[in-house]
């Protein structure tokens, strides 16, 4: 290790910067990918990360991970861990995986993209610190599903799922190609790491390692532990970057980049991580809801952040925390009903225990939802497996591509309407679940109007043959496997009624 | 008359979601409604006895309207409910 303290020379070794003079400042910066805000070069040399860590200590620290994280894949492998865990933890894993392996894999770009498009040499240092991180994330994250294959095919998912037309797919494609694989340097740090990363993944990554080692899942556990600790780090090129929008007068600029993806960012995150939380983690596991999740960590640390820079809450707050009340749970109804369109095994997660604590958590949860699984329930109970099964798709968002589950949210009180918003522009229709998701599109017309929503393809005639069983092969799907209920639909049967299996 | 398929999204009352449902240009409102209702009673939405209309930009639709009659555009969105 140098014989200096780090203090002494990393200001002096980290600023390498100086003013071009044999090309323009925007040849070597174009605005299109680092977007300067007109703010001086010299201004941005002020850009000063909280976290400081030299090449050296990096790659210590992150050998040292490594050699943890895989030794304990390495002896986890070899047990029967994997096979014992609970059915519907298992169905959190997969979803992660493949939702978020392949994805972590593309923030690499984003982080190179800061990494040479930044202004200032301190930036571009953190951003390649964040591009190795990443794609260690993508390939440690496609090696222990990889481990997994023997024993459950569907975690080539892991690989396989961004390489396909699924619609969780497509909607992940839409958000991260947005956040960051085609997004400017100044907007990727605002929109990926101050908003996503420090605003949900960091903490959310803290919350699924606790769960994970709850559960009895030590391979996933410190698998996310140690992603979380590069996170927490390369997060942190956020906050200055926001800093100098803001003393440089672009708050206004930067409250809409932040409002625009805090607003993406909660539907995907209520998909996955809501999900995750409330269904299909084992009930006896459950240390908090993802209500209670959310109002404790994700809310909480925003208001703390907005009132830190000096940024309003985004102007739709209040519509935001009404759905975290109900939106989640359509969205598992809607997952768990057209449950052959995704690649893992939802977990219905209703039997009496469960949907006790559901009231709970969720007061007018059996009003609410709990009188759409009666009907589910019941039919399974009959042995008509085929009423729980779709014949035609969800219309889904146009720009965050989830299914359109208004009208759950108007039966639970929490929206004026059932019908979602309808927008004509440029000769195209476009639908869309929620003022924030038009908005968004609103802002920037250009850059969404082109692309093609699961549905927007079924109509074009792009999915052949426009069948139910024409769109499963589209998105990938094999019979094999598509999902099917993570228990056989236990949960429809208490008190020991027979179990009809077939859903 | 030549019949076409025209698709609308569908809402149930009493249903969580929108769905995509492919319906006919001649297609009276009462067709309609049944093919919208498929996807939803008994299957989320209990049966219930009561007539099925159909309400479109908040207004009930005839139940002999066609859909091109009554000046439905394709992904209108199109209600079936019980008039109280």
């Amino acid at each position: 290790m140098p014989r200096l303290a780090r203090s002494e020379w990393y200001d002096l070794a980290r600023d390498m910067n100086w003013k071009v003079s044999y090309v323009e400042e925007s040849d070597a910066w174009p605005d299109e990918l680092s977007t300067a805000k007109g703010i001086p070069m010299e201004a941005w040399w002020g850009w000063d990360e909280p976290y400081k860590v030299s090449y050296r200590e990096y790659v210590h620290n992150q050998a040292g991970k490594d050699a943890s994280v895989y030794a304990v894949n390495s002896v986890v492998a070899r047990s029967k861990m994997f096979s014992q865990l609970d059915e519907g933890w298992k169905s959190a894993i997969l979803a992660h995986y493949g939702a978020i392996a392949a994805a972590e894999y593309l923030a690499s770009i984003g982080e190179s993209r800061m990494g040479r498009f930044g202004r200032a040499a301190a930036w571009r240092n953190m951003a390649l610190y964040g591009t190795l991180d990443e794609i260690r994330h993508g390939q440690i994250q496609t090696y222990f599903p990889y481990g997994l294959l023997d024993r459950e095919p569907r975690a080539d998912w892991a690989h396989k799922t961004f390489h396909t037309n699924e619609w969780g797919a497509i909607a992940a494609r839409h958000l991260f190609d947005d956040m960051f694989t085609a997004n400017d340097a100044v907007s990727t740090a605002i929109q990926l790491t101050f908003t996503f990363e420090t605003g949900f993944t960091n903490l959310q990554f803290l919350g699924m390692a606790a769960d994970a080692m709850e559960v009895g899942d030590i391979d996933f556990g410190a698998l996310i532990s140690s992603i979380q600790t590069d996170e927490a780090r390369h997060s942190q090129q956020g906050e200055p970057t926001m800093k100098l929008l803001i003393e440089h007068g672009h708050k206004d600029y930067a409250q809409k980049l932040v409002d625009h993806m805090f607003w993406r960012s909660w539907h995907v995150f209520a998909l996955l991580t809501g999900l995750s939380m409330d269904y299909y983690t084992p009930l006896e596991h459950r240390s908090h809801s993802f209500k209670e999740f959310m109002d404790e960590w994700i809310v909480k640390q925003f208001l703390d952040q907005f009132r830190d820079f000096g940024l309003e809450p985004s102007w739709y707050w209040e519509d935001f925390l009404k759905e975290t009340n109900w939106y989640h749970h359509a969205l598992h109804l809607g997952v768990w009903f057209w449950r052959p369109t995704v690649w893992w095994n939802p977990d219905g997660g209703v039997s009496p225990a469960e949907r006790e604590w559901l009231e709970e958590k969720y007061p007018g949860w059996n009003d609410t939802f709990g009188r759409y699984w009666d009907v589910i329930a019941e039919n399974v109970r009959n042995g008509r497996p085929e009423l729980t099964l779709p014949e035609t798709f969800p219309m889904v968002c146009n720009m965050c591509q989830i299914p359109l589950c208004n009208p759950a949210g108007h039966a639970a009180g929490h929206l004026d309407s059932p019908v979602p918003l309808v927008h004509d522009h440029a000769g195209r229709r476009y639908t869309f679940c929620s003022q924030p998701c038009k908005w968004i599109f609103e802002q920037n017309p250009g850059r969404f109007q082109g692309h093609m929503s699961i549905i927007d393809r079924f109509l074009a005639g792009q999915i052949q043959p426009p069948t139910v069983p024409g769109a499963l092969a589209y998105m990938g799907l094999s019979p094999e496997e598509m999902g099917r209920d993570a228990t056989d639909c236990s949960w429809a049967f208490a008190n020991g009624t027979v179990l009809t299996r077939g859903a | 008359m030549i019949m076409a398929p025209f698709p609308v999204q569908g809402i149930t009352e009493g249903d969580f979601v929108v769905v995509l449902v492919p319906v006919d240009t001649e297609d009276p409102m009462t067709t309609v409604a049944e093919k919208i209702a498929h996807h939803a009673v008994n299957r989320r939405v209990p049966e219930n006895d009561r007539p099925m209309v159909v309400r479109h930009n908040g207004r009930v639709l005839a139940a002999d309207t066609t859909v091109v009659d009554a000046g439905v555009a394709p992904l209108d969105v199109l209600e079936v409910v019980h008039p109280s």
